[in-house]
């Protein structure tokens, strides 16, 4: 009998490992008392990646400040099918239009990232210079995000096993003035911070400690810091919670990197956001890419 | 000169900044630019040897979910074509845009599920190498300055219906109908970059005509003697009929990881032939000779596709594009003659293969590393007539039977992707060839600056190496909105 009930338990835990390990798309998780850093650290990944829903389109704006002042901004319209398909291990595919300036108007990638965490993505560029998609290899996970303060992994690469993590504290948040909208967010807002740490030798940073709202088990900022020791850059994103079909989706409306050492800042603004919406398959694929007018 | 231009130019541009502000509505989206480029020649085009300023909008207007129509129209002058005697020869086609050449496109799309339908003046661009056209047949091409411009102004678009259906989800069969027939164009002599056998054939005609005994006369006719001559070229384009109409056929899919295409091109060559008809010589009363030439276009096929992966997943070549295009040309018109004279005695058809492989990488972050190696090879080794060689197009120089092609490509990019440094290698195995280094820097969101040089060596009788005289330092100034 003992030997049945260890067992039973030795599979609750392996199930409940199992949940952990493969959160199932299409559904809403929130972190619960006494999760361990990894469990929030999935819940974290997968509401970053929206896979709650089944697809996503935003329009919205980039701008990038330097130390002077110097303001450049960027438009962008993105769309977002999350498919967790095993057959093919996609797990979702991304349309990215840049709609402004005129200078990258039209330049556009579709990207396919897979299931598989230890798999690069597929992606396809429409370049308007040459009025071709070009194939082209995923940028290097350490390069800036649009020549901003994030970086490509901040934004689109990085993944649950990229890192190693341990739940220093609970606290609640003391509050994020943003430098570009002036405004106070989070202020007391209870967090788990974590501290994440690469498994990457010699990586561009040594640790990251990332807060975590509790409520949601959205990523509300975060610092990163160098071999040294010292913080050089912080990362804050402000989400919206989007009702539908009755249930909670947040979304990431509003981001601010700053980069401490060059005082270089990047905000990302959505300014629409539109789930479930039925977008296609088909409008995320070469074809589509071809299509391009710009 | 130049004060008259930069008046003109902000008033332009305070004017656009006005007029468009407040034109885009939901529907309707218009986008453009003025753009200046200047070039200093480094060599025997010493001085300022392109002072072109370009004015381009473009407008796109969704009518609803299923119909977007697209419209884009251009137009350039270059003023050191009017500034200096030397551009004399080559002022009339140089030095303001042609004909209807200013509507680059003019089409409306029609999307309807695995349907889209482009239907206007447009251009179509096949496969994935850079720089090198082996696909990218499918519209005619702007030489009059060489590759040196994007693709995009490249091609010379050209009215067709371009149907396209997806039967499924990575997959489209793509159908083109060009009822339109416009030539590749070449820049003439007196331009920097005139084709050299362009040049030669314009100055065997100078001294074909030129009187008797006249220095740049040549002799010819029987013994070499000299005559009175006369030498008479005639263009016959494609008359305008459906069966001279060109027709594309492209299959595009994906297998396991592997996107490829397969495609077919049937119609007339864009590029017309030189033929001699016929030559008519008098003796009497004086030596007068008459040789009547004339340039024909003629049908080729293109059989051929692409391949590109990137590789995925872990492993050595992680992280590795590849991107590779093959070509069959059917019936290519291929010229024979005399390398050491650039004297074209005659055509073949010949049945020419164009291949290329490139492998893109990341490194170091930021750095992006594109490298392309390419074959053009010739059916035959030689024309099978005696003592003639097969010719490259442009230059009348010799033609080896196999053509190796190599480009390397990097550019990076600091200050928060505000300076953006590239530099282009293309070379072949005649040691000749082009480096072009370039820096791009975004002063504002609508001020973008660039300067570079275009460095060419090799032989004369190469296709980089005619041009080593011509050796550039540009700037380009552009202005968007």
């Amino acid at each position: 009998m003992k030997k049945i009930i260890l067992t039973l338990v030795g599979m609750a835990l392996i199930a409940s490992y199992a949940l952990a390990e493969e959160l199932e798309y299409f559904n809403v998780y929130r972190p619960t008392e006494g999760m361990s850093a990894d469990e929030i650290m999935r819940i974290k990944y997968f509401n970053k990646y929206t896979l709650f829903a089944h697809d996503v389109a935003y329009t919205g704006k980039a701008y990038f400040i330097d130390k002077s002042g110097s303001i450049r901004e960027r438009g962008t319209a993105r769309k977002r099918i999350n498919l967790g398909r095993k057959s093919d291990g996609i797990a979702y595919k991304d349309l990215t239009v840049f709609t402004g300036p005129t200078q990258v108007k039209g330049l556009c990638s579709l990207s396919w990232t897979y299931l598989n965490p230890k798999r690069d993505q597929d992606i396809w560029v429409w370049l308007p210079s040459l009025k071709r998609i070009r194939k082209v290899s995923q940028a290097a996970s350490d390069d800036s995000f649009l020549g901003g303060d994030f970086t490509v992994e901040d934004i689109s690469t990085r993944r649950f096993e990229d890192e190693t993590y341990k739940l220093v504290k609970e606290e609640n948040f003391p509050g994020y003035t943003s430098d570009f909208k002036k405004e106070t967010y989070y202020k007391d807002t209870p967090c788990y911070v974590i501290e994440a740490t690469p498994k990457r030798a010699n990586w561009y940073y040594v640790k990251r400690l990332i807060w975590i709202d509790k409520n949601y088990g959205t990523n509300i900022y975060d610092e990163k810091y160098d071999v040294k020791g010292q913080k050089f850059m912080t990362l804050f994103r402000w989400h919206e919670i989007y009702n539908v079909n009755g249930k909670e989706y947040p979304i990431q409306i509003y981001l601010e990197g700053k980069d401490l050492r060059s005082g270089h800042t990047t905000e990302i603004i959505n300014e629409t956001v539109k789930i479930d919406q039925g977008i296609s398959e088909e409008e995320l694929t070469e074809s589509a890419l071809s299509r391009s007018r710009w | 000169m130049f004060k008259r231009f930069l008046f003109i130019f902000s008033i332009l541009l305070l004017a656009s900044r006005f007029a468009f502000a407040e034109i885009a509505t939901e529907n309707l989206t218009i986008a453009g630019y003025f753009k200046n480029e200047t070039s200093l020649g480094l060599r025997t085009f010493s001085g300022v040897s392109k002072f072109k300023n370009i004015f381009q909008v473009s407008g796109e207007y969704k009518f609803n979910e299923y119909f977007t129509s697209f419209v884009t129209g251009k137009y350039w002058y270059d003023s050191v074509y009017g500034w200096y005697d030397k551009y004399d020869p080559a002022q009339y086609y140089m030095q303001h845009i042609q004909r209807t050449d200013w509507l680059r496109d003019c089409y409306l799309d029609y999307t309807n599920g695995p349907w889209f339908l482009r239907l206007g003046k447009q251009q179509v661009s096949w496969g994935q190498a850079d720089g090198v056209p082996i696909l990218d047949k499918v519209n005619p091409v702007d030489f009059t300055e060489i590759s040196l411009p994007d693709a995009v102004d490249l091609r010379i678009p050209l009215w067709m219906a371009n149907i396209n259906y997806s039967p499924k989800v990575n997959s489209n069969l793509q159908f083109l109908f060009i009822p339109d027939f416009e030539q590749s164009t070449a820049a003439p002599p007196g331009a920097p970059f005139a084709f050299r056998s362009y040049k030669i054939f314009m100055d065997s005609k100078e001294g074909i005509e030129a009187l008797p005994g006249a220095p740049n006369k040549i002799p010819f006719g029987p013994l070499g003697t000299n005559y009175f001559g006369t030498l008479n070229t005639n263009i016959y384009y494609p008359a305008k009929q459906f069966e001279n109409s060109k027709f594309g056929v492209q299959w595009s899919d994906r297998i396991s990881d592997w996107d490829y295409t397969l495609n077919y091109l049937y119609g007339f060559d864009y590029l017309a032939r030189t033929y001699l008809d016929s030559t008519q010589l008098t003796f009497f009363p004086t030596r007068t000779a008459v040789l009547n030439y004339s340039r024909r276009f003629k049908i080729d096929q293109m059989v051929g596709g692409s391949l590109n992966h990137t590789f995925t997943e872990n492993g050595i070549l992680k992280g590795i594009t590849l991107r590779s295009d093959a070509a069959v040309y059917i019936n290519e018109p291929t010229y024979y003659g005399n390398p050491a004279t650039g004297k074209s005695e005659g055509v073949n058809r010949w049945n020419n293969v164009f291949w290329l492989m490139g492998l893109d990488k990341s490194v170091f972050t930021n750095w992006l590393v594109s490298f392309q190696f390419a074959q053009y090879i010739m059916e035959h080794d030689n024309p099978g007539v005696s003592n003639y060689q097969t010719l490259n197009s442009s230059t009348n120089g010799a033609q080896d039977a196999v053509e190796n092609i190599f480009s390397l490509k990097i550019s990076t990019d600091f200050m928060n992707e505000r300076v953006k440094p590239e530099i282009m290698w293309g070379f072949t195995d005649d040691n000749q060839g082009k480096l072009s280094p370039k820096v791009t820097y975004e002063v504002n969101d609508n001020l973008w600056l660039t300067v570079g040089i275009h460095y060419f060596y090799g032989d004369k009788k190469d296709s980089n190496g005619q041009y080593r005289d011509v050796s550039q330092f540009y700037t380009q100034v552009k202005y968007t909105f």
